[in-house]
């Protein structure tokens, strides 16, 4: 079953997306900030990115420039979560080399939708 | 020359004429001549000798002239004639005369007609007198213009509003001042007359600065600052050049501007005030929608997990209640949503983002959204959509939004009925290219009074409507601020129980606002003049051309979009872009063979090329960053054809960098063959060394994959060199690439950029790397 690394520092969050995306079949890594996140990265060679980028020790833009400019990593798709539902912000996310964004509160199905089209590009 | 109004003069006349008589006529002659009117007197006071003019100015009658007629008798004559003015006293008149006559003196008599006559009287020995009359009208005419300009000149100086100086224009003594000048400085007249501009002030650095002031050109204006009983004060000085008692000075007005330049600091400082409370708004607004939004996501997260958790054990009577805290938590962020919006938009921080938004492409989104809000109400949504529909330039997510807010109010308020969303093309009487968005419903309609009130914040056609249909009331007025920010337009049409229609009519490109903040993400290296760049971007993948869209169009550049090579090819003949992204497998002509015909063609073969090729794919993962490339093995025409290219001197030397004997012979040859120099390297290393001995070369061809210093290494330390900078290089490379080797080539020399292991963003920087060279490119041709 595909691996989803979730970085995120909120307990909350973390419990219910990893329970949601659990029960979609998924299989779950956890890093709490962005520099476990990167090390996650490489240690548990995830199918698939979900990012915080409000996080502490390193943000969310940071991690994912560090992910996206390891080869060993970047081929990992990255989906940007921010609370932030700015269009900047998505800009942002993008030019940090996320391969997508979305805003929380996560709506689910369209989440799976993104993480969905991701995974069959990256296998395809 | 004898002056003729001399008394002496007339008395050796008169003295002569009765003496002798033969120059009489002579001297008669010399009389009527004369601008002065003359008469004389003998002892009796009788008139004996006069000349035309002195009856002329006096109006004398005959019967005065030469007859037993005495001065007394014309002096009352001329009182009763009222010469000397209506209720004269004519016999003090006649005394104040007589009493003067036995000595010279002049006086001015003013006629009753306005002529000024002057009167000189002198006595003759042995008795009689003489009279002078001299017309001196025009004379006193021009002394009392005189006075009178000065009495204007003096008048205007001392009342005027402005303060004038007129200072040495070498020392900067003060010649001349008025009273304005004192009151603007605050100084006593005592204190500036004489004194030098620079010793004005208790302050001496105030008085110097004047002093530069009053240095400075002709038609100069400056503000001059100074303290004024312990005030600071502001004047605008003008300087005008004159002269002035035989000094160059300078004119210098004073202005008193102080009030002015203290409200303009009071503005100022409440601007930025005004300014930073809005900075602290913005910022607490951040937060805010942060912290808002992070036990809302709970609230959310939270009951839709347990909705599944209870579908999953069938429990219906939770699933009903938990629905509704999701619902009522979904509606929270929408609220929160519009009014963080909406306080943007009032802040003036509401950012615009335009990018080429594809039609098509959006309302198939948008339709995926709202198809269930429709399914809610039993309502149909019908699309009118043209299949060529195209794209415009916009803002993405606030024309979504804007159709989403619509469509959704539609779906809101029809029930049973139909949802229409209805999109054409329009090309304005002014020129412009418009797209027309239209939602209409067959709902609930509204009067005129409600449709009156539909723009405005928190209001809903009434408040019953937000009891039975919910919403903010703040969706309408967002949408419209928005279609304003994207220079567009948004009408309502309805009628109670007929439905309504809203339509928004929008720029096939919308300007920037110049209110416009500066986003903060911008390209590192952006040349001046990318806003022109032309860019072709080719690709027959869709989602490509999307993805460049939203990096490069919000950069100003100008997209041009092909979907395949021959497309491409007729675009680039027809537009000439400034720059083309390319695709490598494409339907018809591959990105290679598009990439072939551009350098055989004069006009094309100049327009620099990034290739975008999948990463995945290794056959094709290759190309260089030099400025050709080359497979092996070698085509031997076309190397003929790269080397002509770029060397076009005759003699010029090719350097070739190639550890196979073979290779390099092959390429001597072909060098060789052209009329050119080769010479040869067998690495990296001894490329260099060569280097470090001869002149630049005209041309290098060099090879990746070689002992010592590899060709990758070689290019590096070639393009630090001052003379290796701009050689150009034909890269000859094998077909396999590395994944590290690509790494090198998409970072170094920026012409391989993968779809989708790269940051997006770097595509941005790529293209303005090559359009600073471009730049430079052609600022060397010229």
């Amino acid at each position: 079953m595909p691996k989803i690394l979730i970085v995120e520092d909120n307990e909350m969050n973390r419990d219910m997306l990893s329970r949601r995306l659990a029960r979609q079949g998924f299989e779950i890594a956890f890093a709490l900030d962005g520099k476990q996140g990167v090390e996650k990265a490489l240690s548990e060679m995830p199918d698939l990115i979900l990012m915080d980028m409000s996080l502490p020790v390193m943000n969310g833009w940071e991690a994912t420039e560090k992910v996206k400019s390891n080869p060993a990593t970047n081929g990992i798709p990255v989906i940007a979560l921010t609370a932030h539902a700015m269009a900047e912000d998505r800009e942002k996310c993008i030019a940090a080399g996320c391969n997508d964004f979305d805003t929380k509160p996560v709506d689910l199905p369209r989440l799976l939708e993104k993480i969905k089209v991701l995974l069959a590009a990256k296998t395809g | 020359m004898t002056d003729t109004k001399s008394p002496v003069f007339w008395k050796r006349i008169m003295m002569k004429r009765s003496a002798i008589g033969k120059e009489n006529e002579l001297l008669r002659a010399t009389l009527e001549n004369m601008n002065q009117g003359v008469a004389m007197y003998d002892a009796d006071y009788r008139l004996v000798t006069w000349n035309e003019r002195f009856v002329e100015y006096l109006d004398m009658p005959e019967e005065f002239l030469g007859t037993e007629k005495t001065f007394y008798d014309y002096i009352r004559y001329l009182g009763e004639r009222g010469e000397f003015g209506k209720n004269a006293d004519i016999e003090a008149e006649l005394k104040k005369r007589v009493a003067v006559l036995d000595t010279s003196h002049s006086f001015e008599r003013v006629r009753p007609d306005g002529t000024v006559l002057e009167v000189r009287r002198d006595p003759v020995p042995g008795g009689g007198f003489i009279a002078i009359y001299t017309d001196i009208t025009a004379r006193k005419h021009a002394e009392r213009q005189l006075r009178e300009d000065e009495e204007r000149f003096r008048a205007i100086d001392a009342a005027s509003p402005v303060g004038l100086v007129i200072a040495d224009r070498e020392d900067k003594t003060i010649l001349h001042f008025n009273r304005s000048f004192c009151e603007i400085v605050g100084r006593e007249p005592g204190d500036i007359l004489g004194k030098s501009a620079t010793a004005l002030f208790d302050d001496p650095t105030k008085g110097a600065a004047l002093a530069a002031i009053l240095g400075g050109e002709p038609g100069e204006r400056s503000e001059f600052r100074f303290d004024r009983l312990n005030n600071e004060c502001c004047a605008m000085v003008s300087l005008a050049e004159l002269e002035f008692h035989a000094r160059k000075a300078v004119c210098a007005s004073f202005v008193d501007i102080t009030d002015r330049v203290r409200a303009e600091e009071e503005l100022k400082k409440a601007k930025e005030s005004a300014e930073s409370a809005s900075r602290v708004k913005s910022a607490f607004l951040a937060n805010m929608s942060h912290e808002l939004r992070t036990p809302l996501n709970a609230i959310i997260g939270y009951s839709e997990i347990l909705v599944e958790d209870a579908n999953d054990r069938g429990d219906s009577a939770s699933i009903s209640d938990l629905n509704k805290i999701q619902s009522a938590g979904k509606h929270l962020l929408g609220l929160i949503n519009d009014i963080l919006d909406l306080s943007k938009i009032e802040a003036g921080r509401m950012d615009v983002y335009l990018e080429q938004v594809f039609l098509s492409k959006l309302v198939d989104e948008v339709k995926t959204i709202v198809e269930p809000m429709m399914g809610k109400n039993n309502n149909r949504f019908v699309i009118e959509c043209p299949a060529k529909i195209g794209s415009l330039r916009t803002d993405l997510t606030k024309l979504k939004q804007n159709l989403i807010n619509l469509l959704s109010n539609a779906a809101k308020f029809t029930k049973d009925g139909e949802v229409k969303l209805a999109l054409s093309r329009e090309n304005g009487e002014d020129g412009i290219k418009r797209i027309r968005l239209t939602v209409s419903d067959t709902g609930i309609g509204m009067t005129g009074e409600q449709m009156s009130k539909l723009f405005q914040s928190f209001t809903q056609a009434d408040s019953s409507t937000t009891r039975n249909f919910g919403g903010t009331g703040l969706g309408l007025t967002i949408t419209r601020h928005f279609c304003t920010m994207l220079g567009g337009t948004i009408d309502v049409a309805s009628k109670p129980g007929q439905g309504s229609t809203f339509t928004m009519v929008l720029p096939d490109r919308a300007a920037k606002p110049a209110t416009q903040q500066p986003a903060e993400l911008r390209l590192a290296h952006r040349a001046d003049g990318a806003k022109s760049m032309k860019i072709l971007v080719v690709d027959d993948d869709p989602a490509v051309h999307e993805v460049l869209s939203a990096t490069l169009s919000r950069e100003g550049y100008d997209l041009l979009h092909a979907y395949d090579g021959d497309e491409a090819l007729k675009m680039m003949r027809q537009s000439q872009p400034d720059i083309v992204t390319l695709d490598v497998m494409m339907p018809k002509i591959d990105g290679w063979s598009v990439l072939g015909i551009m350098k055989s063609e004069p006009a094309l073969q100049n327009i620099p090329v990034i290739m975008l090729t999948i990463v995945d794919d290794r056959n094709l993962g290759f190309s260089l960053g030099a400025s050709e490339f080359m497979t092996k093995p070698i085509d031997r025409a076309r190397l003929v054809g790269l080397i002509k290219q770029f060397t076009h001197v005759n003699g010029a030397t090719v350097l070739v960098v190639d550890d196979d004997p073979d290779v390099r012979l092959i390429i001597r040859q072909a060098i060789e063959g052209v009329g050119l120099v080769a010479a040869e390297a067998v690495n990296g290393r001894a490329a260099l060394d060569w280097l470090d001995k001869n002149p630049a070369p005209s041309l290098v061809l060099l090879d990746l994959m070689m002992p010592e210093i590899d060709g990758f290494e070689f290019l590096e330390r070639m393009r630090k060199r001052e003379d290796g900078h701009d050689v150009p290089v034909v890269v000859l490379t094998a077909k396999d690439l590395s994944e590290k080797e690509r790494i090198f080539l998409a970072e170094r020399t920026i012409l391989v950029l993968s779809k989708s292991a790269q940051p997006i963003g770097s595509i941005g920087n790529a293209l303005a790397a090559i359009a600073e060279r471009g730049a430079a490119r052609k600022t060397e041709q010229a």
